[in-house]
Formats: C-alpha cells, structure tokens, sequence
C-alpha cells in the first residue's frame, strides 16, 4: 500500500500522472503492480496461517488429552494367591454372615497372603512398604467380591488384586524410574520387587472397569466416573424439565401475544444480556437465592439443575424465537382465516413446524449445559462424593466437576483418569452435536 | 484471425467484441455477441431484465472474473489486445476501463478520501498537492465540485443520492481511464438527479468512450449515438440510436420499442 | 427430605383428582347441552380442562410456595429455640447446632445431650403436624377450586377463552422470569455487596492495592489483638486482582485477536466455497470445547511448557504464569472472534467489494481499505464482547493462574483474577457471614457490572458507528 512511486518526469505542470498520456500512466501502474500483488498473496498467507495455527492448537489440546488419558483404559493388577478362612466369614449354615465380614481384617488377609510370595522380606517397615505396592483398597475389594459370590472358595485361589496407583504408573510407563530415588514415590527396594513380580508373570493390565461403574474414591485405583456421570444427568434432566417448557412459552408470548411497548423491550434485553452474564454469576445467584434463601440442598443436582436452567433459558429462547420465524407467515394467516384462535395457531400450527428448530436448539443448549463448571462449583458440587447419587437431592457431583477435581490432585493416576474423564464429556457432547446437526438436516425444509 | 467485414478494425473504433459467451455454470447467458465501440462517443445497451446486457458490460472490465462459476469466451479487443486473454492483469485493465454501478457505492470515507482511492493505491500522485489537484479536477469533471468543495471532509453517505451517484463517476474519473462503463447509473435516482447526470453524460463523452445499461429507452435516445438491442442473451440489432428507435430492422427490436414485449 | 416422601403421593393424588374434575365437568357440559338443546360456547374437551386446570393450579401454586416456605420457617423457631438453650454459644456455632438438628431429627445421627434430643423430638413432631395440615389444605384448596369451577359450567360458559387467557398468562410469567432472574442477580449480589460494604469501605475496597483476605473466624477483642500481632489481617483492596484479570484478558486478546481476525479475512473472502465449508466448523469444534478441559490443558501442559522454556532461555517464569492461562484463554476465544468477524465481514455488502474491485484494486486492497474500515464498528462490538468473554471466564484461570494477588504487569509473574478469588473464597470451609465470604459478592457484582457495561458497550459501538457509515 506504497503511496510513494516514482513520478515519471511531468510534462503537464501539476498531477503529473494524472495529465500523461495513457501509455506513461499504464507503464507506472504496472511497475507498482508486483508490489500489490504480494501483499495479496502476503494476506493470504497470513489468513492460511492463522487458520492452520487455530487448527493446530485443537490438535495439540486433542493429542495431549488422548495420549494422557488413553492408559487409563486399563488398571494394573497384582495375583495375589490367598487362602480366605471360611470359618471366620460364614456363620453355622455356611452362608456368609455380613456382620462377621464387615469385622474382619481382609487388607491385612490380602497383605499377608502377598507376603508369602516374599519370604525374604522381614521387618516392619519392610513389609510395609512391600504392602504399598498393593491398592490400599485391595482389602475392601476382595471382601466385596467374595460377599457378591455368596460362598467362601475353598483352599487357595488366585486373585488378581488392584496395584497401587504408584505400581499402576509405574506399570505403564509414566513413572520416571531414573532420578533420585527421594524424588519418587517408589523406591528402590520396591523398584526391585516389581521387577521380580514382572519376571514372574504376576501382573498384568485388566480393563478397567471401576472407572465406569465406581464413583469418586480417595485411591485412584478405586475412583470412577459414574457418580459424576449420574450427577450430570440428574442435573440436565432437572435442567430440561425446567428450561425448555418455560422458554418455548416465553418465547411464544414475545413473537406472538407480547403487545409493542417498553415492557416487552425490557424482557427482550433482558434475556439477551442474561446469554452473556459470565456462567460464575449463576452461580452466585445460586449459591445467595437457592442455597442460602431457600434453603435448598447444598451440592444437589436439583439446585445445579435450577442453575443451569437459568442459564439455558436465554439460549433456548433465542433458538425458540428464530425457529418459529423461520415458520412462514403464509401457515399462520391460513390458521387464523379458518377460524383460529392466535392462541391455537401458536400451539397447534406453528409449534410442530418450529419443533425441529427448537429441538436443536435445546440439545445445544444442554450441551452448553454439560460443559459448564463455575456455577456448579459455586453451589456445591464440588465436594467428595463417594456414593453414586440416586436422587435429585442427594449430594452429587457432575463431571466437568470431576474433572477439574482429579486435575488438581498430586497423584499422577488421577492426571491419567481426568484425561479419560475429559475423554468421556468431549464423546458426549460430540454425540449430542452430531445428533442436533442430523437433527437439523432431517427436518430442514426449504420453504 | 479471421473477422468479417462488420467486425473490421475502423479507425474510429474503440472496443471490439468477438463471439463473446458467457457461461454461469453450466447456463449460457450470452450468445457469441460481436460488435464494435466507437470511441469518445455514448453506446447503450437495452433490452428487458435478463437479457445478458449487464453481463456484457462486466465483460469489458474483466467484473465477471468476480464471480466463481462465470467463465467467458471469445475476445475483447482494445488497442490491439485482447482483454479476454489470461495474460492481461485485471488491475490494470481496470485502471483504464473504470466503472459505475446501478446503486451509488460511495465507500464509508469521506468526500476527497473517496476520490482520492483510485489514484492512491495505482500511485498516481506524488504529493498532497498532486492529489488535491486530481480530486478537485475529478470533481469538476463530473460537476459536483460546487456542491463539496466546502465539505470534502464530510462523509460521503451525507450526500444525496444523485450527489453519491456523481461522487461514484468522480471517482472512476480520478483514476484517468479511456473508458467509462456505466451499469443503470440512474434507476436508483430521481428524475431531477438523472437529467443532472445524463447532461454529465452528455459532457463526458468528449472525453471518454461510454457503454451504458439502460432499461429506459427514453434514456438510450437522449443519451447514446449508437445502440444494441439484446434479447435472451443474443444481440439483436445494433446501430444508429436514431434508426434504431425509428427504423428498427429487426422485428424483435421493433417489438421491444413498441412496448409490445420487455 | 422430609418434603420429598409424601410429595410424590400428594402428586399422585393430585393427579387422579385432575382426571376426576376432568371427568365430572366433561358429563355436566355433556347433560347442559342434552338438557337445554343449547350449543356450548367451545368444545367439549375444555370444558374438563377448565375445571381440571381450576382444582389443581391453585393448589400446586400453593404447594409450591410450601414447599419453600414451611421448612425454612420451621428451622428458623427452632434455631430460635436453640438460641434460648445454648445462651453461650456465639452465632457460627449456632448455624451448626441447627444442622446437626436437623440431621437428628432425619434419624441420620444419635443426639449428643438431652436438649438436642428434646429439641429433636419437638421439631419432628412439628414438622409432622405442618405436613398434616400441608394435605389437609391442600385438599381443601383442590375442592374449593373444583366445586367453583363445576358449578360455572354452562353452555354460555366461554371455556375455551378463559383456558387460552390463562395459558397467555403463563406465557408471560415465563417471559417475565427473565427479568426476574436479572433482578435475582442484581438484587442477592448487592444485598451481600451491601453487608460486605457496612464492613469494609468502598475506597478501600476500589482502590486499595492489597487484597488478603485472611480474617479469623475467631471473634471478640482478644482475637482482634492476636491478629493484628500477626500481622494477618484481612485487607480487600481489589486493584491487584482486577489489574490480574485486565493482564489475562490483553493475553488474551493478543492471542487470539491476529489469528481469529486474519482466519476471519480468509474465510470471509478468501477462501473457495468448499475450504470454507470445512474450516468454519472445524472453528466451532474449538468453540464447543468445555472450558474445564481448557483449564486442565493450560495447568498441565501449558504452564509447566512456559516454565522450562523460560528456564532455557534463562528467564524466571512462574509455574502460574499469566502468560500461560493467557495465552490458553486466547486459544478458547479464538473462535468467538473468528466466527463474530466473518458474520461482520459478510455483512458488509458486496457492492463496496465490487466498487473497489471496478477502480483496479487488488484484493488486499479491497479487504484493508475498504472492508475493512467498512466493518470496523462491527469489529469493535466483536473484540468487546470477547473481552467481555475473558474477563468473565473462571475455570481456566481457577486451574492455571494463582491464588495470591500480585500487583504486576509482568507476564511471567502468577497473578490472580476476580473470578478465581471469587471460587477461593466461597468454597472451602467458611460460613456464610464473614468479611471473607461477602467480600466474594463485593467481586461478583464488580464483574457483573464490568461485563454488562462491555456488552453494551459492543452494542452501542457496533450500533452507532455503523450508522455513521450508514
């Protein structure tokens, strides 16, 4: 954008250029012309580039979060070869006497029965830290599996025991075996023995299944998603429930029965700057209207429900408002000439035919939903919840919330899970996208 | 090659088309138009709305390069080159072949920012001074110096319609080209305003050669010396305005001009 | 929950007493018109609705308001009580008596003396009798409804009307909640903004340059003392956390402003149809991205990425550096500006293009200086709203950028932000009253004023100087 060329020698006094004969005045444009040109192609290059750095970023946000996440697949297990005394758990019939089973010691059972693969480990602290390499769970584990089976198998069996999350990493390769030994969380005589129990065949990478059907657990051996998932759902469900009814009235009253007026400007800018309050607002709201004036259960997926219902509202309505104008006139004038009223026309007419649009629009803005964090926070959801939440008042958490939780924690097992979890929601709401796009696409009809 | 004897080369002509097609995908919407421009002289193009007149005067500046699935056939000749050739840079062919729109398209700047676009960016002037000389002198050429000189730093939307439209011609004449192409430069003004620039019209052709779209043809024959006639895409008749609206030849033309069609 | 049991059998009830209503208006209009000969205003059907909609509105709306109601005033006589009982105990403490009460009362815990004990046995047993009395009424109020509904039912009787005003009602209550969730913001936040400023003064809080909200939950004079010996005091000067969240959203902002504009340029009016076609979704896929996967990305791989690269090149950057939940910010509003700029850009008519076209431009030319400027007010709105967007936004920050207000404006160094401090000092263990948590609300509604005077700023912006180029 030079706006200083050369002037060829000007012959017509002032304007040089502008005066010269057409010949001169091309000669110098297309002098000029190569420099433009590459400031073309320059924008373009530079439009490519911000494109490809964008897409870039995805695929690094993309690679980082699979290749953290994709080994929490699996959760390593140690065969522990144990010996369970029947006469300890069963009462006089044979049968498994839950009170006896709740008293006994099972981790020391499964850290004893551990040991006889040792015997060269003596003393205390030894065998302690031989201990560690076994889930602190493991315990607890067994003692679930033998009451769910119902009898007590006779004679040693082998059992295939949860590790540590630190062996669980070690397992997998993430743990760097190669510094200090103050600086790891195993140490070398532990190092040694998980050599020996590799040699020896007694390990192995099962799929890990607590992950989908546990919820949050101290170990992160023992910790799942699915308190979190369930969370979630009761949550959107609440939301839904809530949200989509309230919109579709509201958004019929202002295109259709809201008279013109600054009452019906004021709801409209209302709920447009309401779709971009900052989501930690809500949350604020939540935690000072529901929680603290109502009273209502803290960290319950009723009050995150009625959170995020106020916040989708807005979105819903706005797709709400655009679906039924995309409606044509000419459906509601044919309503209204056979004798409807506006009220049926709205609700029996025009409402089918907006559905699809509104559906979409719903399912994005759940998915919007979904992903949202500082609100649930705020109210509650944030706390330690080891029990899959079985109502909407239970104290629950939802999985952006797992998420960012595990995120914060030291152990790098729960690093690995919260790339799976962050696996688990982006599937989700790939699924939902995808389901309102061919949602979209099945039901567009070009007037 | 090979031209027949209404297409020759005269020494008055100023453009000359070929067997120009153009194609819209897989839609034609010119049919091998041939004829040749005068120059420094006024030339209208009519017909009813889709008849491939205003794709026609795209041609000449190379405008339909614009659009994606436009592809053109046959040659445009001027000073010996065909502009139609791959070869020739549309940037250039632009500076000297300027054009004017149906809608006044004044750009959101102001008066002397808007005329002074042109020669800016092709580097036409070397100082501050050459500039104000070219954009009072475009101004005065297109009779709107009166009117804004007091206000050249305004913006150029403030101005009327017909104001803008001639605001538009001052601007393609900054640049300096030989030819004017003019696409129904008055269906968006008034009558006063249109009388204004078809006496504008009327003054520029002795200096520029002028191709105008017109859907009126009480404008073609105040304005224009010579006029083509086009239908569906095919070129009808082209002559003498006056024998046109006169004696048309062709009973097609006679139709349109006796309003029994368009 | 006490209130969660007998609703859903109350709810069943009221269901059955619908259809019942229902049934009996439907037979009436039936044997009017037999009777009369005459011809009922509307159709059958909302003649049962009318009466269906008369017996079970009232009564819901008076469950609902129950429901919210009872068991808060219960607690509150209770506490009352509580109060009376343990003359000693200070306030915070009282609030905990309370829910072990309640949780006594619930059956989840044994009570530890004789007077929680009595206390207990007396709030069960009044919240049974409030739950009595809770059906009674609101049986009573579904037969009162039904009973003034039924006996309206003539053929004269405009059913359908008075059905499609109620519904017309409805609708506009639902309209209306919008307002209201907006007065719901504005009025908690600023009642607990108020609380907060009896306590700290506005100047201090607006302009102070020292935010560290430590206050101990001890009160009386000793604790004071203790406090100031220590040197632990709470100061809530917000300038630091408010420069923190500035310095993250222009990191922000220089991230994601060059690529989201240029990226918008070329899909706007450089790109062929079909490239287009893949990259504006492909755009949207980074847009639909939760914000939390963000904040772990930036925590995990983006600060400890700044920090060794700071150590090979011999700078000192920390593991929270703005710089790194900056720069992951601007990653996230990258499609906010490219999608905002394209809609803007193509909004500018393609008779300006081709004005500049037809003078010889090259397309550079057309898009720098004439597009460009052309959609300029458009493009302010845009960066505006986004700046709205950063500064607004919490998970990142609350996983990246730090805890302790720093005043600086040096990348490298860990700030905080309003939004972080805000999720600090309300989670965790405070109650409800201190200096601590209010000062979290003084924030809040300090960020819901900034960003809505953003958001209509970029409205106003876009607005006006679009009409200057009208």
């Amino acid at each position: 954008m030079n706006d200083h060329h050369e002037i060829v020698s000007s012959s017509a006094g002032v304007a040089g250029l502008y005066n010269a004969p057409t010949s001169v005045r091309m000669a110098h444009i297309a002098a000029g012309l190569k420099k433009r040109r590459a400031a073309s192609k320059r924008l373009r290059i530079y439009g490519i580039a911000a494109i490809c750095t964008a897409v870039g970023f995805l695929c690094i946000l993309l690679t980082t979060i699979i290749s953290n996440g994709y080994t929490a697949f699996q959760q390593t297990e140690i065969a522990v070869t144990i010996d369970v005394p029947a006469d300890e758990i069963v009462d006089a019939n044979g049968a498994i006497d839950v009170e006896k089973s709740r008293n006994y010691n099972w981790d020391g059972l499964v850290k004893r029965s551990f040991r006889k693969a040792f015997p060269e480990v003596t003393g205390m602290l030894e065998q302690r830290s031989l201990g560690e390499l076994l889930s602190a769970n493991a315990g607890y584990d067994l003692r679930l599996q033998i009451e769910a089976a119902g009898v007590v198998p006779t004679g040693a069996v082998t059992y295939w025991v949860k590790s540590s999350d630190d062996v669980d990493m070690l397992m997998k390769g993430r743990m760097d075996r190669s510094i200090d030994e103050k600086k790891r969380r195993i140490n070398d005589a532990q190092l040694v023995w998980f050599d020996s129990i590799v040699a020896d065949d007694a390990i192995r990478l099962a799929f890990n299944s607590t992950f989908f059907n546990a919820a949050d657990s101290r170990e992160p051996e023992s910790a799942g998603v699915l308190g979190a998932i369930v969370g979630s759902a009761l949550a959107l469900i609440v939301t839904v429930v809530l949200a989509l009814p309230l919109a579709v009235m509201a958004a019929v009253y202002l295109e259709y029965f809201a008279p013109p007026g600054r009452l019906t400007d004021f709801i409209e800018v209302n709920v447009n700057n309401l779709a971009a309050v900052p989501s930690i607002v809500f949350g604020l709201l939540g935690l000072a209207v529901f929680l603290g004036f109502f009273g209502m259960p803290r960290s319950a997926p009723l009050v995150g429900g009625m959170v995020l219902a106020l916040m989708t509202l807005p979105t819903i309505i706005i797709a709400t408002r655009a679906s039924i104008r995309a409606v044509p006139t000419s459906i509601r004038d044919a309503a209204l000439g056979l004798g409807a009223s506006p009220m049926q026309t709205a609700l029996d007419h025009i409402l089918p035919l907006a559905a699809p649009g509104i559906l979409t629009g719903t399912i994005i803005g759940i998915a919007q939903a979904l992903g949202e964090t500082a609100p649930l926070i705020m109210i509650g959801m944030v706390a330690f919840i080891v029990d899959v939440p079985a109502s909407f008042t239970d104290p629950a958490t939802a999985l952006p919330v797992q998420i960012y939780i595990w995120s914060d924690s030291a152990e790098r097992a729960f690093y690995e899970r919260s790339s799976l979890a962050i696996m688990v929601l982006l599937l989700f709401l790939i699924s939902m996208n995808l389901a309102a796009v061919m949602l979209r696409r099945k039901f567009e009809k070009k007037w | 090659m090979e031209m027949d004897a209404a297409t020759e080369l005269m020494p008055e002509s100023k453009l000359k088309a070929h067997e120009v097609s153009v194609f819209y995908g897989e839609k034609q919407a010119l049919f091998d138009v041939s004829l040749n421009i005068n120059d420094k002289s006024v030339t209208s193009f009519i017909g009813p709305s889709g008849c491939g007149k205003s794709t026609f005067l795209r041609c000449f500046n190379r405008m339909n390069d614009v659009i994606p699935s436009c592809r053109v056939q046959g040659q445009i000749i001027m000073d010996e080159v065909n502009l139609n050739s791959p070869k020739v840079d549309p940037v250039l062919l632009r500076a000297r072949v300027g054009m004017v729109f149906q809608k006044p398209n004044p750009f959101p700047k102001t008066v002397y920012e808007n005329v002074a676009y042109g020669p800016r960016i092709h580097g036409l002037a070397a100082n501050r001074q050459e500039m104000d000389f070219i954009v009072e002198d475009s101004l005065k050429k297109a009779g709107l110096w009166k009117e804004v000189s007091d206000r050249l730093n305004d913006q150029a939307t403030g101005l009327s319609g017909g104001q803008q439209q001639r605001l538009c011609i001052a601007r393609a004449i900054a640049v300096g080209p030989d030819v004017l192409l003019m696409d129904e430069p008055c269906s968006a003004l008034d009558p006063i305003a249109t009388s204004i620039i078809e006496e504008l019209i009327s003054d520029l052709q002795n200096r520029f050669t002028i191709l105008i779209v017109t859907h009126s043809m009480q404008q073609a024959a105040r304005v224009s010396k010579k006029t083509a006639y086009f239908h569906l895409g095919k070129l009808i008749e082209y002559g003498d305005t006056k024998e046109i609206f006169t004696r048309p030849q062709n009973e097609q033309t006679e139709a349109y001009i006796s309003g029994k069609i368009g | 929950m006490t209130f969660l049991l007998s609703n859903v059998a109350l709810l069943i009830l009221t269901i059955i007493f619908g259809f019942v209503a229902y049934t009996l208006a439907h037979q009436r209009i039936r044997s009017h018109v037999a009777r009369d000969g005459l011809k009922a205003h509307s159709l059958v059907k909302y003649y049962g609705v009318y009466a269906a909609l008369w017996t079970l509105v009232p009564a819901s709306v008076l469950a609902l308001v129950w429901a919210f109601v009872a068991d808060p005033l219960l607690i509150n006589a209770a506490e009352a009580r509580l109060r009376l009982a343990y003359p000693s105990l200070p306030p915070s403490f009282l609030d905990l008596k309370a829910a072990q009460l309640q949780n006594i009362a619930a059956g989840f815990i044994d009570a530890p003396d004789e007077i929680m004990a009595a206390e207990a046995a007396a709030l069960k047993e009044s919240m049974n009798r409030v739950d009595l009395a809770r059906v009674l009424t609101l049986l009573t109020v579904m037969m009162i409804g039904f009973l003034f509904a039924f006996l309206r039912i003539t053929p004269q009787l405009k059913a359908r009307v008075a059905f499609e005003g109620f519904l017309r009602r409805s609708f506009f209550a639902a309209a209306v909640l919008a307002i209201l969730t907006t007065i719901g913001i504005i009025s908690s936040l600023l009642f607990e903004a108020y609380r907060f400023f009896s306590e700290i003064s506005m100047i201090d809080f607006f302009f102070g340059t020292h935010w560290s909200p430590m206050v101990s939950l001890r009160e009386g004079t000793e604790a004071a003392a203790d406090e100031a010996v220590a040197g632990s005091s709470g100061s809530f000067g917000m300038v630091p956390v408010m420069l923190g969240t500035l310095l993250v959203a222009l990191i922000a902002m220089l991230v994601a402003v060059p690529v989201g504009l240029f990226s918008a340029i070329y899909t706007a009016d450089f790109a062929p149809r079909k490239v287009r076609n893949v990259i504006k979704p492909a755009l949207e896929v980074l847009a639909g991205i939760p914000t939390v996967v963000y904040g772990y990305f930036a925590a995990l791989t983006a600060a400890p990425f700044f920090r060794d690269a700071g150590v090979l090149v011999g700078l000192d950057v920390s593991s929270q550096s703005a710089l790194a939940a900056g720069g992951v910010m601007g990653i996230m509003i990258i499609p906010f500006i490219s999608s905002l700029s394209d809609d803007v850009i193509s909004a500018v008519p393609q008779s300006l293009r081709d004005g500049a076209l037809g003078l010889g431009s090259t397309r550079a030319e057309t898009m720098l200086r004439v597009v460009l400027p052309s959609a300029f007010p458009g493009l302010v709105g845009a960066f505006l709203l986004a700046i709205s967007r950063a500064v607004g936004e919490t998970m990142i920050v609350v996983m990246a950028a730090g805890v302790a207000a720093n005043l600086t404006i040096n990348p490298l160094e860990s700030v905080t932000t309003v939004t972080v401090q805000i999720v600090m000092l309300l989670t965790g263990d405070n109650e409800f009253d201190s200096v601590k948590t209010l000062s979290a609300f003084a924030l809040g509604i300090t960020l819901f004023v900034v960003t809505l005077a953003l958001n209509i700023a970029a409205l106003h912006v876009s607005r006006k100087l679009g009409q200057r180029y009208e």
